[in-house]
């Protein structure tokens, strides 16, 4: 009986699947995410390659945000690779057929906070499309290098995994242009290929560097038995170490150069006990030291970039630290010059145009540089949004501010919405360093708290950015402090007072961090041998506090009880106090039990605000080799978890959020993608939504009064999707539903909230302002391919106000009605466009109607309209003012209208009849008319103007003056617009006198003239119907 | 009774394939077709007057375009009184817009001229594309507003880059992304079309097009085959 009862229930289930309409992200298809950037900071780039026949035809591969093209070398880009995997290790162009586009994913900068790939794609148009060709387990691939004289032979350069022993790590080779690859350059499981480069001249000679390297969640080994310097004389067949000169093993990794126009030259920097920069004029065979300057040696892990010009042998370009060239092959060098503004350091790719060698672009940290002079000095191109922010968090101003924290860029603020968008003079710095969290103090709108990498945390003033560092000092006999290196500040959820700071204990201010508690002990595990961050690097030291272990990483204070705090670390353990910090407990055994892996970093907690015993916790396992996703539920505070699934779901966990008014609605942030439930977890969907499928989303936050998703991406800046609260309420009822009309809100009446201030955008980034009109809201089950979709506005007496083309695609639509009348009929001809004819009155507050109508059904909403909340001086005796003044010129056109009109008509039928007259004497009073006429119209709108420059105003233009300004100003009229009305009223009389006495002279003799002549069949009953003017 | 279990599931398993078979492009381009009011149909489309309205806030702006099957293309609009016109043959061009102030009618560049002949075609740019020289490739399935669409990618003869996407619920084309490269300057226009209607004639248009000017394109008639004089393609100011 009871398996029966399973039986039907499933059965019941799956059948109810079928029949239901499935909520994705195309259920709120209008939901449109806006891009803020910023463009004036910009991100890690990776890779850059450029098509050499126009060299102005460039891709941009980032660490976190895709690919992005230029066809007009850098005014404006496209990303092209939103579909897929946004971390760039390498990209290689078929210069033959420069349509052949390759994108290795996974960065190779193998920073802690590098993200991973899925392999290797291939655009055969240029990156319209892209299709997966393998190397899919590789994760990190460093460089793609295409045979010159055979397009179908390439070469990739597979560091492999970073995180986890792997065999898919080597040099990979293609002899049919990806369709098959062989692994031709394996060292061992823990050894990848770093550099390749190939003669040009002689194909099958290949050169290879490979890499032993390592991180673990608290250490980086850079080195080991595993790296060397490779030549194969067979295209990767044969291959043999190339020692004679260099250092002594072991080595690092190694940056390797050929001089494409003298290909015996080679270059390489070798990470060594004695990094340096070595020259070859052999082709390897023999090796010499050159220069060992600071920045040949500088972090050989991460600037892994040396080039030579393609023309010029002698010509070196050093992209790291900062940049330098050299003019005797790498024997001495110089320094960029900072003429121009300061060029970011931190450097990751070059392109030089083998047409132009002056013409370089630098991949930056901080973005893409283009300079025209051999790399002397740059120039910032701020149109690429790829910063990679690690939190935001945001205010309750009007509008609201955003803040965040950039990856190697600092802390940042920026507006929701400015006047002209949101765009890259919106944005300022706050806080220097590399950037992570950022709060604004809930009661202090001039403060916020940022901090830089390892807990160095500051409280600025927002006016002046001057800031009193805040960072907790270790007490006395208290062992020394661990910070992470993205170390958590939280403000209280409850108590908007407090503070939060987390090194290995929890700290608690109640003033403003000028002075702090100490609420915990130490909440990490504590173990000493994750400890050694002073031995790490490997073969060149590197302890930058990114491999900081044993700490804090995240705080949480419950929304109903300040008393209830949860702290997360990084070494697998989830603590709670019940009681304010006075006792603790660590929940990490229960959270293991649902069969989230011990040791995992607790990457973000959310404690509910409806319920105190529901909390949900993500986890990030992934510096352990492991990339699934865990996100955990507890419903019993933190005893018990279950662990939630979604076939969605893709990348590891870095953030949860649970709505702030519908508890079934829930965010989940991933190094791969945005997921959305509407229905506590059961199904999940990626958000789309304008939003790049594979987005590292690493902090989201919904505000309280907009009801704004912000999200910090590491990649993509700063991504807000306007006003969720479709999400919210979109029952199930619904969206069974072909078509449903929403009831809508009350519409304040405006023009929206800014003016535009007279100038369009002169480049840079500009992520545009959310609509500052209400839409008009509807559901469409499936989008409407038959049938007319259209909406019609009445006003209270049922008159027919506007009708509006309607969207017809999927899920949520929205229409915004311009909430004016439809414009008044212009006179019309003439030499010049009169903006009246766009142009309608605002209508006034009051009860509409708003038909929906669908093909031949009609769905009818009321609507109100109501004055704008925000403009208290424009009262609701002003708007009638305004109105009346406005309707009064609106006549007034529509008035003249008639009279040109009628000119036009008498005009018309002199025009068509003259050719036909005989007697001269007709001929000679119909052009009389048509002169009288000609005179009058002249008079009433601009007929002559020669040029859009000279201006030629007559009655028409007059009209409009004040008309379109009325019209247009969310003002009462003033006392010399309203005056000018009757100056108008007169004008346009005496133009119907005018007219009339004009008819009155000619019209009938015209009329019996033309009898005579046997002209008039045809326009008798027009000639009849005029007779009265 | 065995048998007819062994036969019902057999047809279960033939129709869940069926239901699931990819489609090749040949038969999606031969529904698009059908959809559209059939091969021979198209095949016979020789010139189209298609008249409509735009709707700028409220204004209707009469638009009036005529075109003569890969000869030539004129759109007439009307604002406000004030007549202007582009046209486009396989050999010249021209562009009149007094309302911004221009006095004759000036020519199109060559470079954009030859690159839009094939734009010429009103038959349809799929209608016998390898015969016509097009290159005609199905992509595979992208979503265009919610809708999961074939997405065909069109190079025709003259180098002009189309992106089709067609809904498979109806095989109509509900987006086209026109790439140019004219100029020498990299574009894409973005075009969307519904309220698909058969006509009594059998043709199947759309009646509403976005992306032609501001906001949507409504047709309200389209004359099948009329008599056009070739002077609408010379431009009279």
């Amino acid at each position: 009986m009871r398996k029966l009862i399973i039986v039907l229930a499933a059965l019941l289930l799956c059948s109810a699947s079928f029949s239901q309409a499935k909520i994705t992200s195309a259920t709120f298809g209008m939901m449109e995410a806006r891009w803020l950037g910023p463009g004036t900071m910009s991100g890690r780039i990776t890779a850059i390659e450029g098509v050499n026949e126009d060299g102005k035809t460039i891709y941009i591969g980032s660490a976190g945000g895709g690919v992005w093209k230029t066809t007009n070398a850098g005014a404006s880009f496209k990303p092209v690779f939103d579909k897929y995997c946004l971390s760039i290790g390498a990209i290689a162009i078929d210069q033959k057929n420069p349509k052949v586009v390759y994108v290795g994913t996974g960065e190779s900068n193998m920073r802690n906070s590098v993200s991973i790939g899925v392999g290797l794609y291939k655009s055969s148009d240029a990156g319209d499309n892209w299709t997966k060709i393998g190397l899919d387990s590789t994760e990190h691939i460093s460089k793609i290098v295409i045979d010159p004289k055979n397009p179908d032979v390439i070469y990739v350069a597979a560091p492999g995994p970073l995180w986890s022993d792997s065999k898919h790590r080597g040099l990979y080779k293609s002899v049919d242009a990806g369709k098959t690859w062989e692994k031709i350059l394996y060292i061992n499981d823990h050894s990848g290929c770093a550099d390749i480069a190939i003669d040009p001249t002689d194909p099958s000679i290949v050169y290879a560097t490979t890499w032993q390297f390592r991180r673990l969640p608290y250490v980086f080994n850079s080195g080991g038995e595993g790296s060397g310097v490779y030549k194969s004389h067979d295209g990767g067949k044969t291959w043999k170490e190339l020692k004679n000169g260099l250092p002594p093993k072991p080595f690092g990794r190694v940056a390797l150069a050929l001089s494409p126009s003298s290909p015996n030259n080679l270059l390489a920097i070798v990470e060594s006990k004695e990094t340096g920069l070595f020259i070859s004029s052999d082709g390897g065979e023999n090796w010499k030291q050159q220069s060992a300057t600071a920045n040949i040696t500088a972090r050989p892990f991460y600037f892994s970039v040396i080039k030579v010009d393609p023309n010029d042998p002698k010509r070196v370009y050093r992209p790291a630290f900062t940049f330098a060239y050299s003019d005797d092959g790498g024997y001495s060098f110089n320094e960029a010059s900072g003429e121009g503004g300061w060029v970011h350091s931190d450097m990751h790719a070059l392109w030089i145009n083998p047409k132009n060698t002056s013409q370089l672009y630098l991949g930056t940290d901080g973005g893409v540089y283009l300079s025209l002079d051999r790399g002397a000095t740059w120039i910032f191109l701020q149109n690429l949004p790829v910063g990679q922010f690690y939190h935001t968090a945001v205010d309750s101003q009007d509008p609201y501010r955003i803040y965040g924290g950039l990856q190697d860029n600092g802390s940042w603020v920026a507006p929701s919405s400015s006047p002209g968008g949101v765009g890259n003079s919106s944005w300022q710095a706050i806080y220097g360093g590399d950037g992570f969290w950022v709060q604004p103090d809930p009661l202090d709108p001039n403060t916020a708290y940022a901090e830089a990498q390892g807990g160095n945390v500051g409280r600025v003033d927002l006016k002046t950015f001057k800031t009193v560092n805040i960072q907790p000092q270790g007490a006395q006999g208290e062992e020394k402090l661990r910070w992470n290196w993205n170390t958590p500040i939280v403000t209280g959820a409850a108590n908007k007072k407090n503070l939060y700071i987390g090194s290995q204990f929890l700290y608690r201010s109640r003033d403003q961090g000028s002075n702090w508690e100490k609420i915990s002990p130490d909440l990490t595990t504590n173990d000493k041998k994750k400890q050694q961050q002073e031995e790490s690097g490997g073969l060149s030291a590197d302890n930058t506090s990114a491999e900081n272990h044993c700490t804090i990483f995240t705080v949480a204070e419950s929304p109903l009880d300040e008393n209830i705090i949860y702290a997360g670390t990084d070494d697998g353990n989830l603590q709670l106090t019940l009681d304010g910090g006075k006792t603790w407990t660590n929940l990490a055994a229960n959270y293991a039990a649902a069969g989230i892996p011990a040791q995992t970093w607790v990457s973000s907690i959310e404690p509910s605000r409806f319920s105190k015993d529901i909390v949900y916790a993500t986890f990030d396992n992934h510096m352990f080799g492991d990339h699934k996703t865990y996100l955990g539920k507890s419903t019993d505070g933190g005893k018990t978890w279950a662990l939630v699934q979604s076939p969605e779901f893709t990348g590891f966990a870095h953030k949860i959020r649970e709505d702030l008014v519908n508890r079934g609605l829930l965010f989940l942030g991933t190094e791969m993608g945005l997921f959305a439930t509407v229905d506590g977890g059961q199904n999940w969907f990626r958000m789309k939504n304008h939003i790049p499928d594979y987005a590292l989303v690493r902090d989201i936050q919904i505000h309280p009064t907009t009801n704004d998703l912000i999200l910090a991406t590491h990649g993509r800046g700063i991504i807000v999707v306007d006003d969720i609260t479709p999400m919210r309420s979109l029952t199930r009822d619904i969206i069974e539903k072909d078509v449903v009309l929403f009831d809508n809100k009350p519409i304040e009446l405006t023009n929206g909230k800014y003016g535009d201030g007279g100038f369009p955008n002169t480049g840079g980034w500009n992520g545009g302002n959310p609509p500052s009109v209400q839409a008009i809201q509807y559901y469409l089950k499936e989008r409407v391919n038959t049938g007319d979709v259209k909406i019609e506005v009445y006003d209270g007496s049922g008159a027919l106000v506007q009708t509006i083309p309607a969207t017809k695609r999927k899920g949520i639509n929205k229409v915004y009605w311009n909430l004016r009348m439809t414009p008044p009929k212009v006179a019309s001809g003439g030499s010049k466009t009169d903006f009246s004819a766009f142009i309608a009155p605002m209508v006034l507050p009051g009860d509409y109607t708003v038909k929906l109508k669908v093909g031949d059904k009609e769905f009818s909403q009321k609507v109100k309209l109501v004055e704008n909340s925000a403009d208290k001086k424009f009262t609701m005796e002003g708007r009638q003012a305004q109105f009346k003044t406005a309707m009064e010129l609106y006549h007034l056109h529509e008035q003249l209208a008639k009279v040109v009109d009628d000119i036009n008509a008498n005009q018309k039928m002199l025009k068509d009849n003259l050719g036909n007259v005989k007697s001269d004497k007709v001929k000679k009073l119909l052009n009389e008319y048509n002169g009288k006429l000609e005179e009058l119209r002249a008079s009433l709108l601009a007929t002559k103007q020669n040029s859009l420059f000279a201006d030629e105003q007559r009655l028409r233009e007059k009209i409009s003056d004040v008309y379109t300004a009325v019209c247009g100003q969310e003002a009462p009229p003033s006392n010399l617009q309203v005056q000018r009305v009757g100056v108008l009223q007169q004008e346009v009389q005496k133009a119907e006198q005018s007219n009339t006495a004009i008819n009155a002279k000619y019209l009938l003799k015209v009329r019996q003239a033309m009898t005579k002549e046997g002209l008039l069949k045809d326009d008798k009953s027009t000639l009849e119907n005029k007779k009265g003017n | 009774m065995k048998t007819l279990k062994i036969g019902l599931l057999a047809l279960l398993a033939a129709v869940s394939v069926l239901g699931t078979q990819a489609q090749t492009l040949d038969e999606i381009i031969e529904k698009n077709l059908a959809a559209s009011g059939g091969k021979d149909k198209l095949l016979a489309l020789n010139s189209l007057i298609t008249e409509g309205t735009l709707n700028i806030n409220g204004l209707q702006v009469p638009v009036k375009v005529t075109a003569v099957h890969n000869k030539g293309q004129r759109v007439d609009l009307t604002i406000n009184g004030i007549a202007n016109y582009t046209i486009q043959t396989r050999d010249s061009g021209w562009n009149y817009f007094p309302i911004q102030g221009q006095k004759k009618a000036e020519a199109t560049p060559p470079d954009v001229i030859k690159e839009g002949a094939d734009e010429l075609d009103i038959q349809s740019v799929l209608l016998n594309y390898k015969e016509k020289g097009h290159t005609v490739e199905l992509v595979g399935k992208d979503d265009v507003d919610g809708t999961e669409c074939f997405k065909i990618k069109v190079v025709t003869k003259s180098g002009l880059q189309q992106t089709l996407y067609i809904d498979p619920a109806n095989y109509f084309i509900i987006k086209q992304v026109t790439k140019t490269k004219a100029g020498g300057q990299e574009q894409e226009q973005t075009q969307s079309f519904s309220n698909y209607q058969k006509m009594d004639n059998g043709y199947v248009f759309p009646f509403s097009l976005t992306g032609f000017g501001p906001g949507e394109l409504k047709i309200t008639k389209i004359q099948v085959n009329p008599v056009v004089d070739p002077s609408v393609f010379k431009p009279a100011n």
